[in-house]
């Protein structure tokens, strides 16, 4: 006992702990990180729409309202936008009531096909569609010979179905597998038919969940700019027209105000997705699920082939965009080539890895990997810093959130989930009004561009981090710490290896909308910084469709790699829950 | 005098609600204290106090004659065990008992030694290398129990470590508890809703209730004494029967008792407590004799409740019920059945006796 009278030791009176210390350290960097870089560049948009010089005026919002070559840009957006979101939510629907409510055969490959259009760029939906149904379509041209082409506002609707469909989907099957189907059977055995029993308790149940992802879907299109870019056409929406102003005319004013005008509709379908979630979540029952009763012969098929259908459909997406980056030219002559793979000249390097790469090849190698691709290892470079960077603040955010509750927290957790609300278009343009200044040394640097992703993407990764946080036992870290352990033993030691498997989801998550993303960046890349996802784009604007393919299917192989690494390490799907918000 | 541990004016507030309201107490070194009440009463929240994890609002924690109301948890190296257990489900069992250690930065070689010695207190030196998950919820008590106990702390603060338990385990663990607690000369305070648990573990016992300690004593003196209607109704079981009193009888309205508690002459409104094992029961046929007849009271039994050793009988007189706990042995003699007319005795020295609460009293 001898040594043990040491450990007692003597008792220090600490008048404020360095627990609290740490926690509002860490608490003050993240809220400047996210004032900083989410209020401030909003706050330059807002402030910019309502000035000019230093006078303040409305001449811009009339300017824009009066234009009526303008003013379509909002209706076509809303059009576009609310179509999307009543065909999304309802063809969702039905394919999660056939996931979660039938005994249907092959669930785990209607999921997990109907989650591949997150692994892509959004604009995979619209290469796709041009490649099919384009000027030089496979089916319009070379099949039908006609004229008719999906270029407008068809186009964009189905393409944003398509790159919706994940993201409407994994809240409806949440909803649908939460709530209690013994409802359902307790309505049967009442007498009810099935008809009336879905119409009277299956969908009742689900209503919050059904305009749940509804607002997200309208979310998610109204803010969408990698669609429309490539398959708009003449059809303006207000994500293209804010980059048509900015960098096509150079109007700052007029894109600032754009933005403002899509900020609203923007934020309201965020809050309202919100504040259903939380509905949606108190219905929940935590009961356990009784056995589903087999379905009728009829209805297994119904839903089998009907759940086929969108899996066909992005099956289709991914097949032709894979097919069109190898084949000579499209739609004529279909013999394979590697040559779209050799990108032209793309201008821009990547620091460190064109050096490597140099060193190592030689010829006409060192020329394609080295310089070529450098948009590529970019990307890369950029995506495993926001995983690293975006996991470990969200980390830190919900842990403070969730677990420590300073005075400010709520603060804290409005600003985190606040990003979500914001399109990436927006927040992309704020960042060049608020950080375009001399003395700002980040701008036009790789740094800005992963700050940019990081924040854009803040709400879900602090969302599954507070998630992952709930279900640690307090007590816990009231043990590590009774033990003797300081706040940062106690984080390190305790609380992260217990977050780990999440922690490695969300950095999953973070890298593949860093290698995706294209509407928040746009703004940020230049000569000297440049993205795989981004180059897309422009390619396709160069009208080197084949070699947007090549680089989409690049980006999507490198996703692919991610995710089969992180399920390697971790034993898990990466991919479930894993949709934006 | 060792190191002794005192709450002088112990008051928690959360918002207008007063958790804990003014308590004292002095707990010496090596004594073993139970916290009893229902849930609810505050006895977690003076443990919390104790501990650090809550905040003060009034009042003082002292040990050792230092007031230690701002210490961190950490500072103040006390040991706790949680009703959860709170084993790092990453660590295996050694990893979890050498925590504390290593965050002393002890040698190896200490920690090594430190942990054998743990463990063979529990007797699960086997089990070193296994996960929390692996282990049923008695050993990684046990576990937890040690891991508390290995930094060696000045006080070990345990949380209704049993209530996850099931039955059997549970009076095993106690059991154990409590013979750890008589080998290391520990101060241990216990919190617990169950009232065998406190009585059977405890030197002594604190019954709480509405954030105020009711009664302090030894396990006996809270049993056989309660001093009040709501001790003797939470510690054990008890009949009650409200009645006036004047010198040495009650009367109930509908009969008069003898009590051996002599009171004061004035007419004083009062409760009578009596436990379930101190009434006797005869059958009608079989009238007992020599005993004080106005105690005898008329009554039918409703329902039988065996309870192992014991039967629990719930009897009816002339409308109300209570209940009787007779050994099984003399159960059986008596050719005892439900529906049977029978005689209750209440000795007069087995009533304990209570005022009326003023504010009931005047209702």
């Amino acid at each position: 006992m001898n040594r043990t009278e040491k450990i007692q030791g003597h008792t220090i009176s600490a008048p404020i702990s360095s627990d609290r210390w740490l926690t509002g350290i860490t608490m003050g960097f993240l809220l400047a990180v996210l004032i900083f870089f989410m209020l401030y560049p909003v706050y330059d948009i807002c402030k910019l729409s309502f000035y000019r010089g230093k006078v303040l005026t409305l001449e811009h919002y009339i300017s824009y309202f009066t234009n009526p070559r303008m003013f379509r840009s909002l209706t076509n957006s809303l059009v576009v936008s609310c179509v999307t979101t009543v065909i999304t939510t309802v063809l969702a629907f039905f394919f999660a009531y056939g996931l979660t409510r039938t005994t249907i055969r092959g669930k785990g490959i209607f999921y997990t096909i109907s989650t591949l259009p997150l692994i892509a760029p959004s604009i995979i939906q619209g290469l796709a569609l041009i490649l099919l149904f384009g000027k030089n379509g496979l089916i319009t041209r070379y099949l039908f010979h006609t004229d008719w082409n999906i270029y407008g506002a068809a186009g964009i609707i189905i393409a944003e179905c398509l790159y919706c469909f994940p993201n409407a989907l994994f809240i409806l099957y949440t909803t649908l597998s939460a709530v209690d189907t013994r409802l359902d059977e307790a309505a049967q055995s009442l007498g009810a038919t099935a008809l009336k029993t879905f119409y009277k308790v299956t969908l009742p149940s689900a209503k919050y969940g059904i305009a749940s992802a509804a607002a997200l879907t309208f979310n998610l299109t109204i803010t969408d700019f990698g669609v429309p870019v490539v398959i708009g056409g003449n059809y303006s929406v207000l994500a293209t027209e804010i980059y048509q102003q900015v960098i096509g005319m150079q109007r700052f004013n007029l894109g600032a105000t754009i933005s403002v005008i899509l900020l609203i509709p923007s934020v309201a379908a965020f809050l309202l997705n919100y504040y259903l979630t939380k509905k949606s979540y108190a219905l929940i029952s935590g009961q356990a699920r009784p056995f589903l009763q087999p379905s009728r012969p009829f209805k297994k098929w119904a839903f089998t082939i009907y759940c086929w259908i969108p899996c066909i459909f992005i099956l289709i997406v991914f097949a032709t965009v894979f097919l069109g980056s190898f084949v000579k030219v499209w739609p004529y002559d279909f013999s394979l080539t590697l040559k779209h793979y050799d990108f032209p000249s793309l201008g821009g390097v990547a620091p460190v890895w064109t050096k490597f790469w140099a060193s190592i090849l030689k010829g006409e190698w060192q020329s394609i990997i080295a310089y070529k691709y450098a948009p590529i290892w970019n990307s890369l470079w950029v995506s495993i810093l926001v995983a690293i960077g975006g996991a470990s603040l969200t980390l830190l955010a919900g842990y403070i959130v969730e677990k420590k509750k300073p005075k400010g927290a709520q603060f804290l957790y409005t600003l985190s989930v606040l990003p979500a609300a914001i399109p990436g278009i927006v927040m992309g343009l704020g960042y060049i009004l608020a950080f375009n200044k001399p003395y700002f040394f980040i701008y036009g640097t790789f740094w800005i561009v992963i700050i940019n992703i990081i924040i854009c993407n803040f709400t879900l990764g602090v969302l599954s981090s507070i998630a992952n946080l709930k279900q640690i036992d307090k007590s816990i870290e009231e043990a590590a710490v009774s033990l003797g352990a300081d706040p940062i033993t106690t984080f390190t030691r305790v609380v992260f290896p217990l977050t780990k498997t999440a922690f490695l989801s969300n950095m999953t998550f973070f890298f593949m909308r860093s290698m995706t993303t294209i509407s928040a960046v746009i703004f940020l890349v230049s000569a000297k910084v440049k993205l795989a996802a981004i180059e897309i784009v422009f390619l396709d604007i160069d009208g080197r469709t084949a070699s947007a393919n090549a680089m989409c299917t690049i980006i999507i192989l490198i996703v692919i790699g991610m995710l089969v690494a992180m399920r390697l390490i971790t034993g898990k799907t990466a991919l479930k829950g894993m949709s934006a918000t | 005098m060792g190191r002794n541990l005192r709450l002088e004016n112990l008051t928690k507030q959360f918002g207008m609600l007063v958790a804990v309201d003014h308590v004292n107490l002095e707990i010496e070194e090596g004594e073993f204290i139970c916290f009893l009440g229902p849930s609810g009463c505050g006895k977690t929240t003076v443990l919390r106090m104790i501990t650090g994890f809550e905040t003060v609002t009034k009042g003082k924690i002292l040990f050792d004659g230092k007031v230690i109301n701002d210490l961190t948890p950490k500072k103040r190296e006390f040991g706790i065990v949680f009703q959860s257990y709170a084993l790092f489900p990453n660590m295996t069992v050694e990893e979890n008992i050498a925590f504390g250690l290593k965050v002393r930065k002890m040698s190896k070689k200490d920690i090594a030694e430190r942990v054998d010695q743990m463990l063979d207190l529990i007797g699960l030196r086997d089990w070193r290398n296994l996960y929390p998950a692996q282990l049923s919820g008695g050993q990684q008590q046990r576990v937890a129990l040690v891991r508390a106990l290995a930094p060696n702390p000045q006080v070990l603060l345990l949380d209704e470590p049993l209530s996850a338990l099931d039955a059997k385990i549970r009076v095993r663990l106690r059991a154990e508890i409590k013979r750890l607690q008589q080998e290391l000369k520990k101060t241990m305070i216990y919190v617990t809703h169950d009232q065998e648990e406190a009585l059977s573990i405890a030197d002594r016992v604190v019954v709480m209730e509405a954030g105020q300690f009711r009664q302090v004593g030894k396990p006996i003196e809270i049993y056989q004494c309660p001093n009040s209607s709501f001790v003797a109704d939470f510690v054990g079981t008890s009949n009650f029967f409200k009645g006036a009193r004047s010198e040495n009888r009650v009367n109930t309205g509908s009969r008069e008792f003898i009590i051996s508690q002599r009171g004061d002459l004035i007419k004083e409104d009062v409760y009578l407590a009596i436990r379930p094992e101190k009434i006797e029961v005869f059958k009608y046929e079989d009238p007992p004799n020599h005993l004080e007849r106005s105690n005898i009271v008329p009554g039918r039994i409703d329902v039988v409740t065996f309870l192992g050793a014991a039967v629990r009988l719930t009897i009816n007189i002339g409308g109300e019920e209570l209940i009787s706990d007779i050994i099984e042995k003399e159960f059986t003699q008596r050719q005892l059945k439900q529906g049977d007319e029978v005689l209750l005795y209440f000795p007069p020295e087995a009533f304990i006796v209570y005022p009326v609460p003023v504010k009931e009293g005047s209702s």
